[in-house]
């Protein structure tokens, strides 16, 4: 089972530069219809192959990373392909031999009969089980009946869970291979749901926890907070990662070897990448492990070395001074800053939930002025809800809208207020989808838009639109409608389920849930700093004094 | 005035219903009202078109005010106003000159290609209709021309005396006309509005476009299943809650082998570089240009314009009103806002104000075209439309 898996293998490695090639050229490929291009082989696939998997971490991982990130990777594979290479004459003999047995065993459900070869029958038995199963994945995906694309779905499965190179030399081949199996009987469900513009971004992935026994269980833990959206905004999920990355520093024993200092970089790897593929990391997440990353080497190339309780201790220091001055103290002083801009009969509007724009709110109710509030909020994640309610809870006068109907209450605002997730290079802004209408509505009608956002956030990258890097959250949150009583249509019967219940049968059908969307610069007045009320287009200055 | 009880009953059901919104679709309401006006026509006693038009202006009042913002309504009674104007008119033609080839402008012809009116000169009209004085001076030259002409070839017909006989005459005449004129311009028109209008499809989408769409509207489906049958392109559905129409739109669209996907509002701009073209669908058409129009459409209409992507709206022509919105909200309508914030959030429904527009306004600048089922025009050409299917006197009932 473990030849044949590195037989896959090496098919894998040959058919790589030509997938890269012909991702996203295709425009119309229906998802249902078979390819017909042979070389085009990544039009269809739910997640871009390895050397867009591996380009993608390395947007995370900083550069000296890259090096060490890939070389383990080269290894594997090198090695892999040694051991293949030798089987491979064992191989094929085998896999010859299975087609004969293949057609003599079909009417036969009983064991196969004893030969002269070397797997044993359960193994034999389990060969079969998985190329069945992987045949039947492939034909509910559409795909062509060719193992070089299960080649392929594999290796992407690989790649966001390293531990499996170690697996699959032992005997929980098999158990892998099941493992395997169901992968792919739930890809093609993913795979019906891409949208052909968006290939390059990943689809919403489970995170795997049963493989990772080396990891720290907070981090497990926070991943699944992370996937199940139990944790969500930009700075509860950056707070909740320092603070667990801090829990795991402390706790971390190097192995006798090496220094804490130069083992700890090597240690947070895999939890990162675990966290990578949980939910794919937000933007200022990065800039954090970035920041964090930069503070490990800083303490690396001290001269002379610390030792290692020296080297944890500084860490930890680090990342709660981190902590508290560059979100929590920021915070309160985006508010002092923020409170100049509201006055008395102001009538502000906000979208989604931001913990900036909420403490803003709450202090200016504290000094009290007199404004009162308009919280816009939409679909599927309802955020605004949370902070209706905290809002209507300090007594503030509140109004409630969705975003459709935006222009409605634009109609007596004097102030946009929203927060963000990042800014961009460009001063662009990046944040929960929605906050781009609200802004051109404001332009529109010529209402200023303050965004809130900490230094922190500011990244060194830029977007143009909001395709080129998004996120794509589960699609069933569309779903779910409650049955809606309307009364324009009283005499059409409530459904009781939504019309897309059935979304996955229908061809021709797919859902989208974006979750993030870039607001041009144009569109925004002001942002609201810690170190002052500076125009979105400074954003790169800033970046480059406070990295 | 009264009606006949039977026709009174039909019309109160009709007042009643549409007061409870149990009508749902400006076409089923434009087909009733439509209906009911023929009833009012053939069943109520009228001795001369002066009497009708009060009958048909007092009754179509009453059924506009029992739901003012659904305007298909007061649209079908300017329209058959009209119609009993021309009918009228066309009469008068006839009868003066009978000997004269002049009854080329007949009814039939006159309305249903809305472009070019070739109506009956209105000088007959100080005989026929009483209010229609103010607008002689109004209409095109040609039309005043032809009439003086006529006056000096023909004396008889700007006698007064001779219009207090031939209305009486013509009462007699008038009515399977003006009944005959009412189902084939109006009633059958109705009929064939969506197939005017998916005939056009063709000539709007190319191949591999991405079309944006929001709500459920049956025009715009219609439009692109037909095109669908020529041409491959994608489409998306924005959901628009709180109705979730789109859901409904998506899955129709998706049965009949439309490439479809459904986003979240809160992702129209996000989406919308990737957008080649809009396809919108409307509650109605004001004067100006503008649209009434599901909630969410003023910001897809307003996103596609940042973006430079032309903004179709496939309309029907009843659905054209001569009436203006002096403010964005004159035509909205708010509905139960429970499907927003719900009863289960409890003690918040007492703190908070929450609103649940039903429509939204979208400005006549952000619209490309309106394709309907005579063709298409631009907001600008408008104003033409409704000088072709409506009187400027019935515009307030």
């Amino acid at each position: 089972m473990s030849k044949k898996y590195q037989l896959f293998q090496t098919r894998r490695q040959k058919s790589n530069p030509h997938q890269t090639r012909f991702t996203n050229m295709d425009p119309t490929a229906n998802k249902s219809s078979p390819l017909l291009v042979p070389g085009a082989v990544a039009a269809q696939k739910p997640v871009a192959g390895s050397p867009m998997g591996s380009s993608y971490e390395n947007q995370w991982l900083a550069p000296e990373e890259k090096q060490r990130g890939t070389s383990p990777a080269n290894s594997r594979t090198g090695s892999d392909a040694k051991s293949s290479r030798a089987s491979s004459d064992s191989g094929s003999p085998q896999i010859t031999q299975q087609n004969p047995n293949q057609s003599q065993q079909q009417p036969r459900p009983t064991p196969p009969r004893k030969s002269q070869k070397d797997m044993t029958k359960a193994e034999r038995r389990a060969l079969q089980e998985q190329q069945r199963l992987e045949k039947q994945g492939r034909i509910a995906a559409g795909l062509p009946k060719s193992a070089k694309k299960a080649a392929e779905l594999e290796s992407t499965n690989k790649k966001t869970q390293q531990q499996q190179q170690q697996q699959q030399q032992q005997q929980q081949s098999s158990g892998n291979g099941d493992d395997k199996q169901k992968k792919k009987a739930r890809a093609p469900k993913t795979d019906q749901n891409q949208v052909p513009w968006l290939m390059h971004l990943d689809s919403p992935k489970r995170p795997e926890t049963s493989g990772n026994k080396d990891l720290h269980p907070a981090v497990l833990a926070l991943g699944l907070y992370f996937s199940e959206h139990k944790i969500v905004g930009s700075n509860a999920r950056c707070v909740a990662m320092l603070e667990t990355f801090s829990k795991v520093i402390e706790e971390h024993r190097p192995p006798a070897d090496a220094t804490f200092a130069r083992n700890i970089q090597k240690h947070l790897d895999p939890h990162i990448a675990y966290l990578l593929g949980t939910r794919p990391m937000s933007l200022s997440m990065r800039e954090c492990i970035r920041w964090l990353k930069k503070e490990i080497s800083d303490i690396v190339e001290e001269d002379p070395p610390l030792s290692d309780e020296e080297a944890r201790s500084r860490l930890i220091e680090a990342i709660e001074h981190f902590i508290r001055e560059r979100i929590t103290m920021a915070d309160q002083l985006i508010v002092q800053n923020g409170l100049q801009k509201i006055q008395d009969g102001e009538v502000i509007l906000t979208y989604g939930k931001s913990s900036v724009v909420e403490n803003l709110l709450l202090e200016t109710k504290k000094k009290g002025i007199d404004f009162r509030v308009i919280v816009v909020d939409s679909r599927p994640l309802f955020e605004g809800k949370h902070l209706l309610r905290r809002l209507a809870a300090a007594g503030i006068d509140c109004s409630y809208f969705l975003l459709s109907s935006v222009y409605v209450a634009l109609r007596s605002v004097t102030k946009v207020i929203m927060g963000a997730h990042a800014l961009l290079n460009n001063g662009a802004v990046y944040s929960r989808v929605g906050t781009a209408m609200v802004a051109m509505a404001a332009r529109d009608k010529q209402i200023p838009v303050m965004i809130c956002c900490e230094t922190y956030k500011f990244v060194n990258r830029t977007q143009v639109d909001s395709l080129v890097l998004n996120e794509i959250g589960n699609p069933d949150e569309l779903v779910d409608t409650k049955p809606v009583f309307n009364s324009c249509h009283q005499t059409h019967p409530t459904p009781n389920e939504s019309a897309l219940s059935s979304w996955r049968e229908q061809p021709n059908l797919r859902l989208l849930n974006l979750l993030y969307d870039v607001t041009p610069s144009k569109y925004i007045t002001l942002v609201v700093t810690e170190v002052g009320l500076i125009p979105c287009t400074s954003a790169p200055v800033i970046w480059r004094e406070y990295k | 005035m009264t009606l006949p009880t039977q026709l009174e009953a039909q019309v109160e059901n009709f007042i009643t219903r549409l007061k409870r919104r149990q009508v749902i679709g400006s076409y089923e309401v434009a087909k009733e009202t439509a209906v009911i006006l023929r009833q009012a026509v053939s069943m109520s006693r009228w001795r001369d078109a002066d009497a009708l038009i009060d009958i048909i202006k007092d009754l179509g009042g009453r059924l506009a005010s029992a739901q003012p913002k659904e305007l298909a309504v007061g649209n079908i009674v300017r329209r058959v106003l009209k119609v009993i104007r021309e009918v009228v008119r066309g009469e008068l033609d006839d009868m003066m000159d009978n000997d004269d080839e002049y009854d080329d402008d007949d009814d039939d012809g006159s309305y249903s290609d809305g472009i070019n009116d070739e109506s009956p000169p209105p000088s007959k009209n100080l005989s026929t209709t009483s209010s229609q004085i103010g607008s002689v001076s109004e209409r095109p030259q040609l039309t005043v021309e032809s009439s003086m002409f006529r006056l000096l070839a023909d004396v008889s017909p700007a006698t007064p005396d001779d219009s207090s006989d031939t209305p009486e005459k013509k009462a007699y005449n008038l009515k399977p006309l003006i009944i005959q004129e009412i189902n084939e311009e109006i009633i059958a028109d109705l009929e064939t509005v969506y197939k005017g209008i998916a005939d056009q499809a063709i000539d709007y989408i190319h191949a591999n476009e991405v079309i944006m769409t929001i709500g459920k509207s049956r025009t715009v489906e219609e439009f692109l299943i037909r095109a669908a049958q020529k041409r491959k392109f994608q489409v998306i559905v924005a959901e628009t809650a709180p109705t979730y129409q789109g859901h409904d739109m998506a899955t129709a669209l998706s049965k009949a082998g439309i490439d479809t996907t459904v986003v979240v509002d809160s992702a129209i701009f996000a989406a919308m570089p990737r957008v080649n073209k809009v396809v919108v669908g409307a509650h109605a058409v004001l004067a100006n240009g503008g649209l009434v129009a599901v909630t969410g459409s003023q910001l897809l209409a307003a996103a596609a314009k940042h973006h430079a992507t032309p903004v179709l709206v496939c309309t029907a022509l009843y659905k054209l009103s001569p009436v203006f919105a002096y403010d964005a909200e004159t035509f909205n309508i708010t509905v139960a806002p429970n499907s927003i914030l719900d009863f289960q959030q409890g003690p918040l429904i007492d703190k908070v104000t929450v609103t649940n527009p039903y429509y939204d306004y979208v400005a006549p600048e952000l619209v490309s075209l309106f394709v309907h089922n005579l063709g298409s025009a631009p907001p600008t050409y408008v104003y033409r439309l409704i000088n072709d299917n409506y009187d400027p006197e019935d515009t307030t009932l």
